[in-house]
């Protein structure tokens, strides 16, 4: 392949990562219960130059490097995204009715647990792709004719796709791809904060969620769990959704493997997921409301302008 | 309030349709007050104050963020292996210790700028000509500097003794890979001065890296890591460069006479004041030791200007000596 001449490249002979010897790890077990969705860390207006922006992270569940080794077992989410528009569209640009809605996403080179390229792959793309239908059911275009906006979106920290111990990396980096559904649930949320935060008019919020239906360890059948850490389970079929609880309405469905006959708890159960990620958006969105309109100290800190000056001439 | 309306009709405006409409004159306005201020609210040679976290990605060897005003900074180090067998055109005896990392391109930095940190830089084009200059100038300071010691970068491996050896001679070592640092840097937010907070985070994320033990494995002839942290150990870096950027404002026209033109030395400008200044200073400090001056554009900045830049320059490096060691 031919070296890409505007950035600066590997050395010619091509690196590896690291092959790590072999050690006896056991893969890390779900502490909490089947209904309960991880932590949520979501704040809107860290982008100043940006018409809207949101940062939104999973924060690890258990101690990292507890058991003494160099790569964690589990890793955090840690998505931002930032809204730039409305804008005009150019002059030379077809007549549109609507807002025209661009979703970017792209994973940080050292996102994941094998480097990334700087160039976008087919399943960022596809990422990007997913999110936009997600997020065209809540965005009201008709009230932006000839225009366009951006919402683009870093993910600095991705998800696990699967166990991945020590010594497994020869299997394939990637097993199932169950990591990016949670990726998918967190840029959908994260993107609805950063719209509200651009003023940009939607019918309501919309959050991600993810259920996923497991293998039961020993005996005992297979259980639904929300918001699943692929390096925890063994996932059989997972579902995302984007929901709009306010008018009971899924934008995007998105599901993957066998579910059987569960498939209607699954897609329940998702739901359910969803909602629970509402709940930190209304409040991060209340929040930022409320700092805008001036009842709150600002929270990013911002530092204060300086004074009034008169200008002559 | 309706008082001053009445009287002043036109001036009305609040400061952000100043800014916007006549950002030169608005700056100047600033400026020419018996106290300058900018209109960010910091003295002219006021420095922002840079807040730094390391280690929070845990895919990387070492990480760091970068707060400067609202400009942050990620960046993230990750070791790879390049084997000494593939290196197509393997340095030759002749090349010095320090040129050998630049000479097989063991460190790789990359600065994004399109991850929707400002307007300016959308996604979906290639990095533009300022990300790719950014990432050149991080290059050429990380070689010209000497940072990193080849020593750390080299996976060596020693022949055990056999047998019809003799008692004094010395086991072959010969080098088998090197360990090839790509240091990402991604913008998240832009608001001037970009180079001093993603060389910041280079270094503290440089600092902050870990690699693990690695070793020749002859069985399986390839290299084997160690997977326990407390293995791992830290790059020996020499002592760490700072950088500090000026821009300058200059009134200077082409239709007014040169001695009317006035000009400012404005310390880590944030992105207004960069779009409307044409200079700007760069200075780069090793302790008292001056590695790198790099200025461009305009004729303003005399030896006076760049004896206070310097000056200014050495507070920042010993503001950083103070956050966190010599970060």
């Amino acid at each position: 392949m031919q070296a890409d001449r505007r950035r600066l490249n590997a050395p010619a002979g091509g690196t590896a990562p690291p092959t790590f010897a072999p050690t006896t790890t056991k893969p890390p077990r779900r502490a909490r219960k089947p209904d309960e969705h991880r932590k949520i860390f979501l704040q809107t207006g860290i982008v100043p130059s940006a018409a809207g922006s949101a940062y939104y992270e999973l924060p690890p569940q258990s101690i990292p490097q507890a058991d003494g080794l160099l790569q964690p077992a589990t890793s955090s989410l840690k998505i931002t995204c930032t809204v730039h528009g409305p804008r005009p569209l150019p002059r030379n640009a077809a007549f549109s009715p609507n807002l025209l809605l661009t979703t970017h996403v792209k994973f940080a080179p050292f996102a994941t647990r094998s480097r990334r390229g700087w160039i976008r792959d087919a399943s960022e793309r596809d990422l990007g792709v997913h999110l936009e239908t997600a997020l065209r059911g809540v965005v009201i275009g008709e009230r932006w004719p000839k225009s366009a906006a951006d919402v683009v979106i870093t993910v600095l920290e991705g998800e696990e796709d699967g166990w991945h111990g020590i010594g497994k990396e020869a299997e394939g980096g990637r097993a199932g791809g169950w990591g990016s559904m949670s990726v998918l649930a967190g840029c959908v949320t994260a993107a609805s904060a950063a719209l509200v935060d651009a003023g940009i008019d939607c019918v309501d919020l919309v959050s991600g969620g993810v259920a996923a239906l497991v293998g039961a360890e020993g005996e005992g059948r297979d259980e639904i769990v929300v918001d699943p850490t692929p390096a925890e389970h063994d996932i059989k079929a997972a579902c995302l959704v984007a929901y709009l609880q306010s008018r009971d309405e899924i934008t995007e469905m998105w599901m993957k493997g066998d579910a059987g006959n569960e498939l209607e708890n699954l897609l329940e159960q998702a739901v359910r997921s969803a909602t629970l990620s509402r709940s930190v958006l209304v409040d991060a969105v209340k929040e930022a409301a409320e700092a805008k309109v001036g009842l709150q100290e600002p929270i990013n800190g911002r530092s204060k302008k300086g004074q009034d000056v008169t200008m002559t001439g | 309030m309706a008082d001053t309306a009445t009287s002043a009709p036109g001036l009305s405006f609040p400061r952000a349709t100043f800014a916007k409409l006549t950002p030169a004159p608005f700056l100047q306005a600033h400026l020419k007050q018996p106290q300058p201020i900018r209109p960010s609210g910091r003295k002219p040679d006021e420095l922002r104050e840079p807040v730094i976290n390391t280690g929070s990605l845990s895919h990387s060897n070492g990480s760091a963020v970068v707060r400067l005003g609202d400009t942050s900074v990620v960046c993230g180090v990750r070791g790879e292996i390049l084997l000494a067998s593939e290196v197509p055109h393997p340095p030759n005896e002749d090349v010095s210790e320090e040129d050998l990392v630049e000479n097989l391109g063991l460190l790789v930095p990359n600065v994004e700028l399109s991850t929707g940190c400002s307007p300016a830089y959308l996604p979906g084009n290639p990095p533009s000509n300022s990300a790719q200059s950014l990432s050149w100038r991080i290059g050429s300071l990380l070689h010209a500097s000497s940072l990193l010691r080849p020593d750390d970068l080299t996976i060596s491996y020693t022949e055990p003794k056999s047998a019809d050896m003799g008692p004094d001679e010395e086991p072959n070592t010969t080098v088998k890979a090197y360990w090839t640092l790509y240091i990402d840097i991604l913008c998240i937010s832009l608001d001037g001065n970009c180079f001093d907070a993603a060389w910041m985070a280079v270094m503290a994320a440089l600092k902050d890296t870990k690699l693990p033990k690695a070793w020749w494995d002859a069985d399986r002839e390839s290299i084997l890591c160690s997977p326990h942290a407390n293995d791992a150990r830290g790059l020996t870096l020499n002592s760490l460069p700072s950088t500090t950027t000026f821009a300058v404002f200059s009134t200077a026209s082409p239709l007014k006479q040169r001695s009317e033109a006035e000009s400012w030395v404005l310390a880590d400008p944030d992105a207004f004041e960069e779009e409307i200044c044409l200079e700007s200073v760069t200075v780069a400090l090793q302790g008292d030791k001056i590695v790198r001056i790099e200025k461009h554009g305009g004729p303003r900045v005399g030896k006076e200007a760049m004896d206070a830049c310097v000056a200014l320059a050495s507070k920042r490096w010993e503001q950083l000596q103070k956050l966190g060691g010599s970060v």
